[in-house]
């Protein structure tokens, strides 16, 4: 028992190295990579379809419904072991990268899309009202406040790309997950393995997920330090306010 | 100045406006009245082209078109010569309140930034917001973001100002400090076209009320004599109605 122990602990303490720099060196790059490409083609996915650009639009809507309505793995193995009979051939990264990219931006269009429709139209309205032209609205209205709304899914959205680079490791390419599979495979300690591979995969999310928090504070539209006192000064103001016009009760 | 001839503007087969004429003179202030449904919003939507109109003649200053015709250009030129004031306040909300005064000013007119904010500070002071100038919309009690709003609206200088119901979507202890603001831009000659509720205020403002009911005009004629001497059976029953909720 003692043995095995021992034996345990220096296994996960050799392959944590191993595992870790497996990480940094794909993992990470694999997810910022397919993000990175996935939210801008997701951008445009979402935008040809609130400017209902014809034909654009219909395009969006298709490569959508192909992209969430078949499996991430499938699309991996199409462009990795399906696009060579076309005498197109990748290696297993930039096939995964593709394959991600594709894939996140189909969900991540998604979330654009209805953040974008989730700001009142009246702040449009009133942005036309003012003298501004749609591409102006756009960018300086309605981008700025879809973009929060938008922000937690996308980061959820980051997240699961995260884990899901592990099945990269089907179409060759050697990430922390082939690496933990190896050892495993080795050592026959399966269990404590794995528990690793997923330990370290629980750091990332929650490397992920602090800094989650540290960038929804940044998006407010509040000055911090005056919030508490705006507030109170404007339930002052409501309850200082004596001029009234008519008596009470609005008439509707 | 602005005026409208034989508006008509269905949704679906529900036809709101049939057949508005109307009008509004340099400096005047008009006031819309009329019983919920009665199409008020929806005039003033078809005037700032915020709905599309299914027919009419729409005129301002020297521009005398049918209103289907008119293009795209033409009705962002219109835009830059009115203001338009929300119900619903709609402020910016990623932007404070001396920000959202400047926007029309700064990217719409290419004014210098300086400027733009000289002019903004002088009509959030016209307004009564000079010490909130940094503040958020959510920050901003409702009378206080409507003040801001009308800042925004009047920073551009516009030749004529919209307002619908500006102060319906607030507590009744706001509404004063709106209307105030509209009372002082009133006398300072602004043209005014008002949707509202609040028949003293029109009865102290307004130059002229038009009474709007089912998608027409059923009467119009100065203030006093709309609200006191009415002729038409539907006005007189309205105002009734009208009084009686405010006695209550
Ligand atoms: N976007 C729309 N789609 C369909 N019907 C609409 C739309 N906007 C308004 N209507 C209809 O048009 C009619 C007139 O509405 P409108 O908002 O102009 O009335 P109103 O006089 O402003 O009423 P209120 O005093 O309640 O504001 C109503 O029957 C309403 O249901
Ligand atoms: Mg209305």
């Amino acid at each position: 028992m003692n043995d095995r122990f021992i034996r345990i602990v220096k296994i996960l303490v050799e392959s944590f190295p191993k595992l870790l720099v497996q990480c940094l060196k794909i993992t990470i790059p694999l997810t910022v990579l397919s993000f990175f490409f996935g939210l801008i083609l997701a951008l445009i996915l979402a935008l040809v379809q609130i400017a209902n650009i014809k034909g654009l639009k219909q395009f969006a809507r298709f490569y959508v419904w192909i992209f969430r309505g078949t499996p991430l793995m499938l699309q991996l193995f199409i462009i990795f072991y399906g696009l060579p009979s076309f005498g197109i051939y990748f290696k297993g990264f930039p096939a995964a990268v593709i394959a991600f990219s594709l894939n996140l931006a189909a969900y991540n269009s998604e979330i654009i899309r209805s953040a974008i429709q989730a700001v009142p139209i009246g702040q449009t309205e009133a942005g036309y009202m003012i003298g501004l032209n749609y591409f102006q609205v756009m960018v300086r209205i309605v981008l700025p406040q879809a973009a929060r709304i938008a922000f937690p899914p996308l980061f959820s959205s980051l997240i699961g790309m995260t884990k899901d680079t592990s099945l990269a490791s089907s179409i060759t390419v050697i990430e922390m997950m082939s690496v933990a599979k190896r050892i495993a495979a080795v050592y026959y300690e399966p269990f404590w393995m794995y528990m690793e591979t997923g330990f370290i995969y629980l750091m990332i999310c929650t490397i992920l997920t602090k800094l989650q928090a540290d960038f929804e504070k940044s998006l407010e539209w509040k000055q911090p330090d005056e919030v508490k006192v705006a507030m109170q000064t404007v339930e002052e103001d409501n309850r200082n306010h004596k001029f009234r016009w008519l008596g009470p009760g609005k008439v509707k | 100045m602005l005026g409208v001839k034989n508006l008509h503007k269905s949704f679906g087969s529900n036809e709101v406006l049939k057949g508005i004429d109307f009008n509004v003179e340099n400096g005047e202030v008009i006031a819309i009245i009329g019983s919920s449904g009665s199409g008020k919003t929806t005039l003033l939507r078809c005037m700032a082209f915020l709905e599309q109109a299914d027919d009419g003649i729409y005129t301002f200053d020297e521009l005398n078109k049918d209103i289907r015709t008119i293009t795209r250009k033409e009705i962002k030129e219109l835009r830059m010569k009115m203001g338009f004031v929300f119900q619903s306040f709609n402020l910016f909300r990623n932007k404070t309140a001396i920000q959202n005064v400047m926007e029309g000013l700064v990217v719409a007119r290419k004014m210098n930034s300086e400027e733009a904010r000289k002019i903004s500070l002088a009509m959030l002071e016209k307004v009564g917001m000079a010490d909130r100038i940094d503040y958020y919309p959510d920050q901003l009690s409702g009378g206080q973001q409507q003040r801001v709003a009308i800042a925004r609206a009047l920073a551009t200088n516009p030749e004529v100002i919209l307002f619908d119901e500006p102060t319906s979507a607030l507590d009744p202890e706001l509404t004063g400090e709106v209307l105030d603001v509209m009372v002082k831009l009133a006398k300072e000659g602004i043209t005014m076209v008002i949707v509202t509720h609040e028949m003293e205020f029109a009865r102290n403002v307004a130059d002229r009320i038009i009474f709007m009911e089912d998608g027409v005009v059923v009467e119009e004629g100065p203030a006093d004599e709309i609200l006191s001497n009415p002729k038409k059976e539907a006005t007189k029953r309205f105002l009734r109605r009208i009084l009686r909720n405010e006695e209550e």
